[in-house]
């Protein structure tokens, strides 16, 4: 019995144990492994073989029941999930319904989220924009938040580093707030935002419109290649999986390359439970898990852990990670954890017609878009607000239907048709301040059916995110006019936070354990051999959007961690 | 459901004058012999079926191209109202059902299965003139069937039976083979691509 219970033991310890499977934890998996680690990588969702699991990727709008359209039951059924841009017909099965994974808002929160091998990877917008200094100096130049311990030289050779293997589609802009990369091809800009591009460059100082850098394969190299990728095929059906592994996920690329390594475990259907730690080792020495599908509860070992639960789960993790040392959550010396929970504000939207470059339009699809590095407050403070946005900015043209009257008349207006004039359309992605009052924790009677505590968010806009829309609004509105746009058409919206997804923070980066709970390696402070490397360890937001760099940080804290681990540190 | 079977009897009395001493039909089945649709969340019956069908079929009619009957659409139109309307909407269509058989009744007094294409043609068409719905915007990125729910409920089901038609029609396996190309991978992006080369069906 005791030799079972070594053998065991034995089983269920790796050198590296990753909670997540998603886009940083896909990472850490490849990272790790490469490195030789037995790495066992826990999801809680199912697993999702690339190609073979991509039930909907080929299929025709006649071949869905509803020609893509979701019933109104399942609308119903899913107010929140229902909200995300990307839930439909073809791609609902990727998504986390409403009541599968209950959650508290103390404050609406619309938390969107994917929970299968591969994680939101499979579904996200696959913009990478790389940070600069301007934004990691952001805090400590503003006085918000804690000062990022680490600037853009300490991150950038992994921005490189994972570039190169994700295949990032871009051009070099030579624009310093918005670092070049390691770049294919970029996707070139439509008529329409070359002209504004343009338009920009001769009226203002340091506003521009770019190709928006993104993690498609517009022409692979050898190690796309050798991933068993392709090159992206402009199918614009990204959110069911792509079957040339055209856009970066952890199924296409990081999972399968770990998985080749032959270091790794890979275990769905486990819910993490929390992380345990040994007091008389003063490290963490493995989790607790629940199987899913057995409700069995079973213990996993290892000498380094890597959290990439995704932001707001990753904090449940930790919180819910209690010992005598730490009482109030894993780590949680300081008092933030679960604190200083940021997003992105998409909440303003401005549209507009050109009447002009009517001779000209584009054949194809574009996997990207036009994109607006910020231009508030970057060289100095300027408005009345902190921080600044970027936008997206995108020009189209459509076959203009007919759908009057019936018969002859209706088939032929629905067939035939001039296209339309140019239409140009803009979001805002505003970078938000992290506040104490925004947070998340756990409530202290009801749990989960893995008997995980409920999370309770407490997320909400404040006065610098309505005075940063309306700059944007007023800013749009000013350079649309001034471009001989007409039919402005702003809008603002009171979406709640987290239909951004872009949640970060809670577990944040910092120089000083006192307000922090990460190093600069993405260490737990008070527990070396535990790091934090999805969007929970994000200090401040900037307005970029995020994956790219949590990408470069996991890379980077996983050969961190194999070097402390060579040197017995860990 | 009281009106409905009071228009039903209307109907079936209407038929039999029509088509003088024929044996009534049982009302499982359509007039053509096939049977209705089972429905999940509303119920229609199948004179209400066969409206919504002759509906459909007068919207896309056969001409030198398929018809909704060849295409299927009776079934997809009546799917999509069941499946992806809400309750209230529902409610709205089947208030609206009824009131457009009464208009129908009122102004030809035949039901709408019985007048001519040309009368069938011109009922629909003046629903549609004289609630004309916002036309002109632009298609998102996923274009969505638009529901176009009015105040008045005869309006809602004449727009969502031409609506939910039009849509299974543009997503019909022919339109988007045949009639249209549905470039489903394109393997190109070319911008500054001059209209004129542009193949517009």
């Amino acid at each position: 019995m005791a030799n079972l219970n070594i053998d065991s033991v034995k089983a269920r310890t790796f050198d590296a144990i990753v909670i997540g499977s998603g886009i940083s934890g896909g990472w850490a998996a490849k990272e790790l492994t490469g490195h030789g680690l037995k790495t066992l990588v826990l999801e809680r969702g199912r697993d999702v073989k690339h190609v073979k699991d991509y039930p909907t990727t080929n299929k025709f709008p006649w071949e869905f029941e509803h020609h893509g359209q979701l019933p109104a039951a399942v609308t119903e059924a899913n107010p929140i999930v229902s909200r995300c841009y990307a839930f439909g017909e073809d791609s609902a099965h990727f998504f986390v319904k409403d009541n599968e994974h209950p959650y508290i808002q103390e404050k609406p929160f619309d938390w969107i989220r994917g929970y299968q091998v591969g994680g939101k990877s499979l579904l996200w917008a696959r913009q990478t924009q790389r940070w600069s200094d301007f934004d990691f100096e952001g805090p400590a130049r503003d006085g918000f938040a804690v000062d990022w311990p680490i600037r853009y030289k300490d991150i950038a050779p992994w921005y490189s580093y994972v570039e190169k293997f994700a295949g990032i589609a871009g051009n070099k802009d030579g624009i310093p707030e918005l670092p070049d990369g390691e770049f294919l091809p970029g996707y070139p800009l439509n008529d329409v935002e070359v002209y504004f591009g343009d338009h920009l460059k001769k009226n203002y100082k340091n506003r521009h419109v770019i190709s928006a850098r993104c993690a498609h394969l517009s022409k692979p190299n050898q190690i796309h290649i050798d991933q068993g990728r392709t090159q992206c095929q402009n199918r614009d059906l990204c959110q069911r999986g792509c079957p040339f592994g055209g856009y970066f996920s952890s199924n296409a690329s990081t999972i399968p390359w770990a998985e080749r390594s032959g270091n790794m475990t890979l275990r769905p259907h486990s819910v993490v439970e929390s992380i345990i730690y040994d007091e008389k080792l003063g490290k963490a020495t493995g989790v607790r898990i629940v199987d899913t599908q057995t409700k069995e509860a079973i213990e996993y070992y290892a000498r380094i852990i890597f959290v990439n639960a995704a932001a707001i789960n990753t904090n449940l993790v930790l919180l819910n990670s209690k010992s005598s040392r730490f009482p109030n959550g894993f780590g949680n010396d300081s008092g933030v954890l679960g604190k200083y929970v940021a997003f992105h504000n998409y909440s303003a939207h401005i549209g507009a017609e050109y009447d002009g470059l009517k001779e000209w339009t584009v054949d194809g699809r574009s996997p990207t878009g036009g994109y607006i590095p910020r231009f508030r407050n970057v060289y100095k403070q300027e408005t009345n607000f902190l921080r600044g946005y970027a936008c997206g900015f995108s020009g189209y043209r459509y076959q203009q239907h007919k759908y009057d009257g019936v018969g002859s008349t209706l088939k032929e207006g629905l067939v035939k048709g001039d296209l339309s004039p140019w239409y140009v359309g803009s979001h805002m992605m505003g970078e938000t301040i992290p506040k104490e009052s925004n947070h998340v924790s756990l409530d202290d009677k009801q749990k989960d059916e893995w008997g995980v505590p409920l999370l309770k968010i407490s997320v909400d806009y404040d006065d610098n995110d309505e005075k940063m829309k309306k700059d944007y609004i007023e800013q749009l509105t000013e350079m649309f006019t001034s471009a001989g746009f007409k039919n402005i058409n702003p809008s603002t919206n009171h979406q709640a936070p987290g239909l951004d997804i872009h949640e970060m923070g809670g577990a944040r980066m910092g120089k000083d354990p006192k307000t922090s709970i990460l190093n600069e390696w993405n260490q737990v402070h008070a527990c070396k051999n535990v790091f934090v490397t999805d969007g929970a360890c994000m200090t401040s937001t900037s307005c970029q959007n995020p994956s790219l760099t949590y990408m470069a940080i996991t890379a980077r804290a996983a050969d961190h961690a194999v070097s402390e681990l060579k040197k017995g540190n860990v | 459901m009281i009106n409905n079977l009071m228009d039903r009897r209307t109907v079936i009395k209407n038929l039999a004058l029509v088509i003088g001493g024929a044996v009534l039909l049982p009302s499982c089945l359509r007039k053509d012999g096939t049977s209705y649709v089972q429905l999940k969340h509303i119920t229609l019956d199948a004179d209400q079926q066969s409206l919504i069908a002759d509906m459909v079929e007068t919207i896309i009619p056969k001409t030198d191209t398929p018809g909704a009957k060849e295409l299927n659409l009776q079934p997809f139109v009546l799917k999509m109202i069941d499946d992806c309307y809400g309750k209230k909407d529902q409610e709205a269509f089947l208030a609206g059902l009824g009131k457009f058989n009464e208009l129908v009744k009122k102004k030809y007094d035949k039901s709408f299965s019985d007048l001519s294409t040309k009368d069938r043609e011109a009922v629909l068409t003046g629903i549609e003139d004289s609630n004309k719905p916002k036309t002109g915007t632009a298609p998102g990125r996923r274009p969505k069937p638009q529901k176009n729910i009015q105040a008045d409920p005869l309006v809602t089901f004449c727009w969502a039976v031409k609506q939910q038609t039009i849509f299974g029609y543009t997503t019909s396996q022919y339109f988007m083979t045949k009639l249209v190309f549905y470039d489903m991978v394109p393997g190109r992006y070319h911008v500054h691509y001059p209209v004129s080369k542009l193949k517009l069906a």
